[in-house]
C-alpha cells in the first residue's frame, strides 16, 4: 500500500511564496471586482441578455471559482485530507457548472434560439473541444500535466474569461457604433477591441494558474499547453454562443442548421487549434519563459511579449480576415481553409517551433538530471532506467510490456513508477536553477515515493 | 549544463521577443489603417436631419406610421433625410448597416441637392431572403471625401427582433 503524498508544496521561510501568493490574491481580488462592477452595470445600464446573463451568472462563476482553487490547492495536501478537500471543490464546481448550464440555457440561448438547440450545439462542440484537450495534453512529450490542471484551465477560459470580457466588449462596441464611421474604421476598432481584451481576459487565467500552481508549471511547454487549453475551453463557450445566435437569426429562412453546422466546423474544426487556442498558447509560452528567467526585467518582457503577440494575432485575423477573398464558388470551400492557413498559420508555425524547441530543451535537461540522480546510487533511477525514461516511445514501450506481463493493473503501476521519476528528475532540475521554493526534503520525500513505486510494481 | 541551459533559455526568450518585435509591427500597421479611415480633423460641424425610421410599403414606395426604433422581423422600413439640412457643397450618402456590418440600402454618393428625390432610403431584404435578418441596424449619413466617408453627419440605431 503506498501511503506516500506529493511532498509539501511551500517552505515556511521561503521569500518567494508570500510575493507569488500575495500578486495572485491581488490579481483575484482585480478579477472578482471586475465581475461584479461588470455584472452590475451590465445589468443596470445594457439590459442586454447577455449583460442579465453576466449578473445571473455571477454566483456561478464565484462557485467555480472556488471550486477550482481548492480542486488545484487539495493535491498539494497530504492523503487524510485530501479526500475532504477533493469532495468539496467537486461539490461546488457541480453546483457551479449546474448553475451556469441553467443560467445561459434561460437567459442567454433559450430566447436565442431555444434549450433544445443550445444542448445540441455544446454536445457538438464537446467531443471536438475535448479532442483539442487530449492533443494539447499529449504535445508535453516529456512531462505531462495533470488532467486536473488542464481541465481547470479549459474551465477558466470558458467560464470566467467569457464573463470577463462581456462588460468590456459591450461598452467598447457600444461607444465606437455610436462614434465612428461604420465600415473598415469601425471594423479595426472592434478587432483592436476582441484582440486586447479577450486575451488579456484569457491571459489572467493562465498567469493566476501559473502563480498558485507553480510547481506544476515547469517551463515554456507548460506554458503552452496550458495557454492552449484556456483558449479551448474560451472557444468552446464562444462556439456555443456563435452557433446558437446564427440557428436563430437563419432559422426563419430555412437553413438555422447549416448556418449553425458551418460556425461548428470553423470554430471546432479547421479554427480549434488555428485560433484561440495558439493566441492564448504564447501568453502560456510567455510566462512559461519568465518562470526560468533569472531577472524581474527580463520575466516582465517574456509575459509581455507573449501577451503582445496573442492581441497581436487575435487583430490580425479580426481586422483582415475579410479582405481575404471568398468567392461564392465551389472554389470557396478551398479559399476558406486557405485563408486560415495562411493568416493564422503562421501564428501556429511560430508556436509550433516554441513548442519543439521547448520540448528539447526541457528533454536534454531532464536527461541530464536523470543521469546525475542514477550516479548518486540512491536507488531511485537506475543508470539502465535513464535512456528509457528519456524516450517516449521506449516509456510507452516499457508500459506495454507490463501490460502484457500483469494486464492494465501492471500497465498502470509502471505509469506511475515512471511519472514519479520524471517528477523527481524535474525537481532537480528546478532546484539545480534556484527556481523552487519547496525544501529539499521535498525532494527526498519524491526519491522515496520513487523507491516505494518500484517495490509496488516489483511485487 | 547550466550555461547550455541558459544559452537555450536565451534561444527562447530570444525568439518570443523577435515574434513580439512582429506582433508589434501588425498593431501598428492597424492603427495606421485605423488612423486612414478614420481621419483625424475631420468634424465639420455639420449635423444631417434625419426626420424618422418608419415602416416601408415597397410596393408604394412610401413610409406610414410613427417614427420608431424596433420593427418586428416581417416589417420593412425606411429612413427619411431631410437633405436640405445638410450644406449644398459637401458629397454625401446614407447607409444602412446590418448587425454584420454589411451594407443594407443605400443612396448617393452625390450632392444634398442631388439627392433630393432619394429622401426614402430603405432596408432591402437580402436577395434570396423572405425577411431582413433580425439585429441591430445602424443607418448614417457620411460625409464622403475622395470616395472615402470620412465623416458621420447623423445616426439612427433600429432593432429588429428576432421574432
Amino acid at each position: 500500500m503506498i501511503t506516500s503524498t506529493h511532498p509539501p508544496a511551500a517552505d515556511p521561510e521561503s521569500k518567494l511564496r508570500p510575493s507569488r501568493y500575495g500578486i495572485a490574491l491581488a490579481v483575484s481580488a482585480l478579477v472578482i471586482v471586475a465581475l461584479i462592477a461588470s455584472s452590475i452595470l451590465n445589468y443596470v445600464f445594457l439590459d442586454t441578455v447577455p449583460g442579465r446573463t453576466s449578473l445571473y451568472g455571477l454566483l456561478a462563476v464565484a462557485l467555480i471559482t472556488l471550486g477550482t482553487f481548492i480542486l488545484v490547492r487539495a493535491y498539494n495536501r497530504d492523503r487524510a485530507t485530501r479526500r475532504v478537500h477533493l469532495i468539496r471543490a467537486a461539490v461546488l464546481i457541480g453546483i457551479g457548472v449546474l448553475l451556469w448550464l441553467l443560467v445561459i440555457d434561460v437567459f442567454l440561448y433559450t430566447q436565442s434560439a431555444g434549450p433544445g438547440v443550445a444542448a445540441v450545439c455544446a454536445l457538438a462542440c464537446l467531443p471536438t473541444t475535448a479532442f483539442g484537450l487530449w492533443v494539447v495534453r499529449r504535445m508535453d512529450r516529456n512531462h505531462k500535466e495533470p488532467w486536473r490542471l488542464v481541465l481547470v484551465a479549459a474551465a477558466w477560459g470558458a467560464i470566467v474569461a467569457t464573463s470577463l470580457v462581456v462588460w468590456g466588449e459591450t461598452v467598447w462596441e457600444s461607444s465606437a457604433q455610436h462614434t465612428l464611421v461604420p465600415g473598415p474604421g469601425l471594423d479595426t476598432s472592434l478587432a483592436f477591441m476582441a484582440g486586447i481584451l479577450e486575451e488579456l481576459a484569457k491571459g489572467l487565467a493562465v498567469l493566476l494558474l501559473f502563480l498558485v500552481m507553480r510547481n506544476e508549471f515547469d517551463d515554456v511547454v507548460d506554458g503552452i499547453v496550458y495557454g492552449a487549453a484556456v483558449g479551448l475551453g474560451f472557444n468552446f463557450l464562444e462556439s456555443i454562443s456563435y452557433m446558437t445566435n446564427l440557428y436563430s437569426i437563419f432559422s426563419p429562412e430555412g437553413f438555422g442548421g447549416v448556418a449553425a453546422g458551418i460556425q461548428w466546423y470553423g470554430r471546432q474544426v479547421l479554427g480549434l487549434f488555428f485560433g484561440h487556442a495558439t493566441y492564448t498558447a504564447y501568453i502560456g509560452a510567455g510566462v512559461g519563459i519568465a518562470r526560468q528567467l533569472p531577472t524581474m526585467r527580463m520575466k516582465v518582457m517574456a509575459i509581455g511579449a507573449g501577451f503582445i503577440i496573442a492581441i497581436a494575432g487575435h487583430f490580425s485575423w479580426d481586422a483582415w480576415a475579410t479582405f481575404f477573398p471568398i468567392q461564392n464558388t465551389l472554389f470557396g470551400l478551398v479559399e476558406i481553409h486557405l485563408r486560415t492557413l495562411i493568416m493564422t498559420g503562421p501564428f501556429t508555425a511560430g508556436l509550433i517551433a516554441l513548442l519543439l524547441f521547448g520540448i528539447r530543451y526541457e528533454g536534454q535537461n531532464l536527461l541530464d538530471q536523470m543521469q546525475k540522480e542514477a550516479a548518486t546510487g540512491q536507488g531511485a533511477i537506475l543508470p539502465q532506467e535513464v535512456p528509457i525514461l528519456a524516450s517516449p516511445w521506449q516509456r510507452l514501450r516499457q508500459r506495454l510490456q507490463a501490460l502484457n506481463r500483469a494486464g492494465p493493473s501492471g500497465y498502470l503501476r509502471v505509469s506511475r513508477l515512471q511519472t514519479a521519476q520524471l517528477d523527481l528528475a524535474m525537481e532537480r532540475w528546478h532546484r539545480e536553477r534556484k527556481e523552487i521554493d519547496t525544501p529539499l526534503e521535498a525532494e527526498q520525500q519524491l526519491r522515496e515515493k520513487v523507491i516505494q513505486l518500484r517495490h509496488w510494481v516489483a511485487a | 549544463m547550466g550555461s547550455v541551459t541558459d544559452i537555450q533559455l536565451r534561444t527562447l526568450y530570444r525568439t518570443l521577443l523577435v515574434f513580439a518585435t512582429v506582433g508589434v509591427v501588425i498593431l501598428a500597421i492597424g492603427l495606421i489603417q485605423f488612423a486612414y479611415f478614420e481621419r483625424p480633423g475631420q468634424a465639420s460641424g455639420v449635423k444631417a436631419n434625419i426626420v424618422g425610421v418608419y415602416k416601408y410599403d415597397p410596393a408604394a414606395g412610401q413610409t406610414t406610421g410613427p417614427d420608431r426604433a424596433e420593427y418586428a422581423r416581417n416589417e420593412e422600413f425606411a429612413a427619411v433625410v431631410d437633405w436640405s439640412s445638410i450644406p449644398s457643397n459637401l458629397t454625401v450618402d446614407a447607409r444602412w448597416y446590418d448587425s454584420f456590418g454589411s451594407i443594407e440600402g443605400e443612396v448617393g454618393p452625390g450632392t444634398p441637392a442631388g439627392l433630393t428625390n432619394d429622401k426614402v432610403v430603405p432596408v432591402q431584404v437580402p436577395p434570396g431572403y423572405h425577411f431582413v435578418l433580425p439585429g441591430r441596424y445602424t443607418f448614417v449619413v457620411e460625409r464622403l471625401q475622395d470616395g472615402v466617408p470620412v465623416e458621420v453627419l447623423g445616426r439612427r440605431f433600429v432593432l429588429v427582433d428576432r421574432t
